[in-house]
């Protein structure tokens, strides 16, 4: 039976990756993530997990990256600052190929920023944050609801690609309390673990090689210089480094429209929002204070990566307009992708669009 | 079996220089570890940057190969997700005083049941002999070419004040007493910390003088001197000579230790 | 058991010589094919865990395989009828 709760953003996302299967949480304080860390820190224990609070943000992506490697779902929680600070670890969890599942409650940036405002500024960091050539999978909920399925969806989605997968979500959507609905079951995914007489970087059918678990017998080097498909070093060959690092880009990116998860409204439309996060609430709302069959909404679910075929549902569209709590980050994905013209409206300082922003800019329409 | 055993032997000749002392080192913790009676399936090597950090992949074992300074934190996630697995971490001195400081201090202060070998070779041997915390005063690098001013970092006093169990240094001439170090380290539950001042003949050594192998070797012969020594000196009212390196066991004691296996 | 040093790992760096006890490792005075001066065993068969490391069952001493920083010290098995000198204490 499912059951009907009533809890904020953060403590659905940690039920969500509980129910996942989640059995480690590595993590520092930091606002407006901390109750993840303590809501896991009641749970956790209880279910036989393993909750450690780290000394920074890169000893908890290390613990985390360490933890998925003896075979634990494993996962962290943080914000922009802390988010900076993981990213040589996170470039190491995609040249190593570790699944977990890496939370950034949005906030305004940069810098210290606005500790308690919510944002979306980390938007193009999560997919070229850090150096090197590289794709990522992240998802943006847009509601508690979606905090609990977006986080489940995260834990399968790392464990089938061998990746680590962003869960970007903001303040406002953290701190929301809201009604969710707790299905009485949900999917898991595990990781394919690798079959004897495989090599252990060695892609499959689908550019993914099996995951060698510690403990196993594998006997498997990881390591982040790059390796050939033994893991071993070599980090002087040029065809060895082509053939990984294309074959780390290719696994993800050749799936983008496979794994897209989006919702679409009047898809017959001539002017077409285009939103992730927070956003989608107010143009839901707009749409439904003023129906118009001439106003569609694309809702992505998954961003990174950016299925661009997407756009061209909206066959008759003229414009597309791009609302988001940054200066422009996904826009520039949209206006890459489509000769239309493509409206960006940028919101700073924290609140979201209203609907009488939004509704204004339609009616300015020529 | 006997310590050869655990190589990869498809990997051998290492990387290493002539006469470098990790190529000793990484010896007698095998040989500790075959003392031990562990299984290659349930030991686990993690590493972070440098030559130190090298030595994973030359070992059969599953072996993670971390970024700099870090390898610490990712033994402290191994270690308590599954704590059957038992775990050598290989640093060396810039990747554990410098880079790895803050983590170095919160695993011995958790006192997470690790062992970790410190290859201290007193500079950045990989990246072609910068100078580190443990470069002695007056010693020449490519970054300290008049000399190093700053005080030198004692990693094994910061371990026995910052909590760990189990405490020694001892140098890579001493392969008997060394073994015998680790292998105390690896069978004590808790944080056990070997440090192991070794040569480096050819950053090092080519910049101070001490270019000849058998020449470091004897600086570190002759510049050390037992724990013990200095303690009796102690008692007795003699003043303990500064420019001596204690070496032996520093501490060993049963403090609350975190993911030992019930 | 005799003491053999693997010519493909030495590198020449005599550390073996200033270790062992008996003084069994001199330094060498010839190149081999790879440039090296490997060091050259005098009577090897005073090496105590040559002669009893089966009667003990155990390493006997070992610490010129355990300096080696390339591993290219190990005993091996010798051959059946294999000539070698015996060493008599009394």
């Amino acid at each position: 039976m499912s059951k009907i709760e009533f809890m904020q953003g953060n403590t659905a996302c940690a039920e969500g990756a509980l129910a996942a299967g989640c059995n480690f949480f590595g993590g520092y304080p930091i606002t407006p993530s901390t109750e993840i860390a303590e809501h896991m820190a009641r749970r956790l224990p209880k279910k036989d997990g393993v909750f450690i609070q780290m000394e920074d943000e890169i000893a908890s992506i290390a613990a985390v990256i360490g933890a998925s490697w003896t075979g634990a779902r494993a996962m962290t929680a943080t914000s922009g600052p802390g988010f900076s600070l993981m990213m040589e670890n996170i470039g190491y969890a995609v040249m190593t190929e570790t699944p977990c599942v890496i939370v950034n409650i949005q906030r305004g940036g940069p810098s210290t920023g606005q500790p308690t405002m919510g944002a979306q500024g980390d938007m193009l960091q999560c997919r070229f944050g850090s150096h090197g050539d590289y794709s990522t999978i992240a998802l943006c909920p847009s509601s508690a609801q979606e905090m609990y399925d977006l986080t489940v969806k995260a834990f399968n989605l790392a464990d089938r690609f061998r990746l680590p997968v962003f869960v970007m979500s903001d303040e406002v959507i953290a701190h929301t309390r809201e009604r969710i609905t707790i299905p009485d079951h949900v999917e898991i995914v595990p990781r394919r673990p690798l079959e004897k007489g495989t090599l252990p970087f060695h892609g499959g059918d689908d550019g993914v090689p099996g995951f060698p678990e510690f403990g196993r017998g594998h006997g498997v080097h990881v390591t982040g210089l790059t390796h050939d498909e033994r893991g071993y070093p070599e980090a002087t060959d040029p065809h060895i480094h082509e053939t990984l690092v294309r074959r780390l880009v290719s696994k993800v990116e050749s799936a983008r429209h496979d794994i897209a998860d989006y919702e679409v409204v009047n898809p017959d439309a001539e002017t077409v929002f285009v939103t992730y996060g927070p956003p989608t609430r107010t143009v839901k709302q707009v749409m439904h204070d003023h129906p118009d069959d001439n106003v569609g909404h694309l809702h992505l679910r998954i961003v990174w990566p950016f299925p661009e075929r997407l756009l061209k549902i909206f066959t008759n569209a003229k414009t597309f307009i791009v609302p988001e709590m940054n200066m422009g980050q996904i826009v520039r994905e949209v206006e890459r992708h489509t000769c239309l013209p493509v409206i960006r409206v940028p919101k700073l300082g924290g609140e979201l669009h209203t609907p009488d922003e939004l509704h204004k800019l339609l009616e300015a329409r020529p | 079996m006997t310590f050869l055993d655990w190589y990869r032997e498809d990997r051998l000749p290492h990387i290493y220089c002539t006469g470098c002392g990790n190529g000793t080192v990484i010896n007698c913790t095998l040989e500790a570890v075959e003392q031990m009676g562990w299984a290659v399936d349930d030991t686990v090597f993690i590493s972070g940057i440098g030559c130190s950090s090298r030595a994973p992949g030359y070992i059969k074992t599953d072996s993670l190969h971390t970024t700099h300074g870090r390898a610490l934190a990712f033994a402290t996630g191994v270690k308590l997700a599954n704590p059957r697995l038992n775990v050598v971490v290989f640093t060396g001195d810039g990747d554990l005083a410098a880079i790895g400081g803050n983590h170095f201090i919160h695993a011995c202060r958790r006192n997470v049941d690790l062992t970790v070998v410190c290859m201290n070779n007193m500079i950045y041997g990989m990246t072609g002999g910068q100078g580190s915390p443990c470069t002695p005063v007056g010693a020449i690098s490519t970054t300290t070419p008049y000399g190093a001013a700053e005080p030198v970092f004692d990693l094994s006093e910061l371990a026995v004040t910052a909590g760990a169990n189990y405490v020694a240094r001892w140098t890579s001439y001493h392969v008997k007493e060394l073994t015998k170090a680790v292998k105390v380290g690896l069978e004590t539950p808790g944080f056990s910390f070997i440090e192991a001042l070794t040569q480096c003949p050819t950053a090092y050594g080519r910049r101070n003088k001490l270019r000849q192998v058998s020449d470091m070797i004897n600086y570190l012969r002759t510049n050390v001197i037992l724990i013990q020594k200095t303690q009796r000196m102690r008692e007795r009212g003699e003043a303990v000579p500064k420019d001596k390196i204690p070496v032996g066991e520093f501490v060993r004691r049963n403090r609350p230790a975190m993911g030992v296996p019930k | 058991m005799k003491l053999v040093i693997d010519e493909s790992r030495c590198k020449g760096c005599n550390l073996c010589t200033m270790v062992c006890p008996y003084h069994i490792f001199q330094e060498g005075d010839r190149l081999n094919e790879r440039g090296i001066i490997v060091p050259k065993l005098d009577r090897p068969e005073r090496c105590p865990n040559c002669r009893l490391q089966k009667l003990y069952g155990r390493r006997l001493c070992g610490a010129c395989a355990l300096i080696c920083p390339d591993q290219a010290i190990r005993w091996e098995e010798e051959k059946p009828y294999e000539k070698h000198k015996v060493v008599i204490e009394y």
